[in-house]
């Protein structure tokens, strides 16, 4: 019961931190941030932003934001990764973007500051969240399909035939980055026409989950 | 083939079907149930001999005259006896061919499978919500299975068969 209570009163809880306490380090950055100006940390905010959608961060022009608060190398550092951390781990917990302002006035910073950040964050939300569904761990991917039909005329096997197959080549990748796997692999009319209708059934079944 | 003659052409009758039998992947036929009728060479022949004349028979679309002018030298009877096998098991053996033909390119498909599955949740994002279809593919390739599998989103599926769509429309115009 003691270790219980113990548990209860660890602090208090925030919804960006996925109902977790906040992590010191990010604390202590949040007082880092407030050094700039609040207009200088929505434009840092909007960098973090480009990074996190996978667009590129403009190094130069971090440093460039930050200069007149004669932050150095490490502060720099730690405002890029205090709010990056703020940013996808909100969109990774879908807060929305009030419950998110008084998170961050509650954990000390500035209300102009707190404003700025999240216009970014609810501009950005839901292209955040595409992003963090699309990076999310794959075990493999269909990158494309070739396809050729041909007629059998004849075989040593079979004098007449006049049967279509398919010939297939799937290239997928696996579970490492990097890794594709090529598939080439003929079907018979028949399989095929199973493995159509089967694939169609499960599209209907995967539409019917929205 | 002169061989055949040591069994009544009555019986001949099972001993073609169960010759085609082993041709279509099922039970071949076993020398006991034939006692002392044949030496081991003999029973190997003959039985290689029947299961070629089949396959030959269906493969080359023969008449039926060849067929009884190839089992003339037998014995009467014989070549009625395999004639009526022919013609009850014809289509059988046929896609028995098909199914060689098909085989003889180096990878073929054997089976497949699929797994439908909606992803919750991630490290990425507590609430992922994402349909996955896993594609499992069985490919024989030089005798030996192999088996593939592919795991696909919504629009790798929807490319996946409009693809094998657009094949489907040849293949349905073969047909």
């Amino acid at each position: 019961m003691v270790f219980y209570a113990g548990l209860v009163s660890a602090g208090p809880r925030f919804r960006f931190c996925g109902d977790l306490d906040c992590p010191d380090w990010v604390l202590a950055e949040i007082s880092t941030l407030a050094k700039i100006s609040s207009v200088k940390m929505k434009l840092l905010c909007a960098q973090v932003l480009k990074d996190l959608l996978g667009e590129g961060i403009d190094y130069e022009k971090v440093s460039k934001l930050t200069a007149d608060a004669k932050f150095e190398s490490g502060d720099i550092k730690a405002s890029v990764a205090v709010l990056s951390f703020i940013l996808s781990s909100a969109a990774k917990h879908n807060v929305e973007s009030e419950s998110l302002s008084s998170e961050l006035q509650q954990l000390g910073l500035p209300k102009e500051h707190t404003t700025g950040l999240c216009k970014s964050y609810e501009d950005k939300h839901s292209a955040l969240q595409d992003k963090l569904r699309e990076t999310s761990l794959r075990l493999g991917r269909l990158n494309s399909v070739s396809w050729r039909v041909d007629c059998i005329l004849s075989s040593s096997e079979l004098k007449e035939v006049n049967e279509p197959t398919v010939h297939l080549k799937l290239q997928a990748q696996g579970a490492e980055s990097g890794s594709t796997e090529t598939t080439v692999v003929s079907v018979s009319a028949d399989k095929f026409r199973v493995l159509l209708t089967e694939l169609k059934q499960a599209q209907a079944m995967m539409n019917a989950l929205q | 083939m002169m061989s055949l003659r040591k069994l009544p052409s009555t019986e001949c009758q099972s001993l073609c079907h169960k010759v085609v039998d082993e041709l279509c992947g099922r039970e071949p036929p076993r020398i006991v149930d034939y006692g002392d009728t044949w030496s081991l060479g003999e029973w190997v022949g003959l039985t290689d001999c029947l299961s070629s004349l089949f396959r030959k028979t269906v493969g080359e679309n023969c008449s039926d005259e060849e067929v009884l002018a190839g089992l003339r030298d037998v014995g009467p009877g014989y070549g009625e006896t395999v004639l009526s096998v022919l013609e009850a098991r014809r289509e059988e053996i046929r896609q028995v061919l098909l199914k060689r033909t098909h085989l003889m390119s180096s990878t073929t498909l054997q089976d497949f499978d699929w797994q439908l599955k909606l992803a919750l949740s991630s490290d990425k994002i507590s609430s992922l919500q994402t349909p996955l279809l896993n594609l499992g593919l069985y490919v024989r390739e030089n005798g030996a299975l192999r088996s593939v599998a592919i795991e696909m989103g919504r629009e790798e599926l929807n490319t996946l068969i409009s693809s094998l769509e657009a094949a489907n429309k040849v293949v349905l115009q073969l047909k």
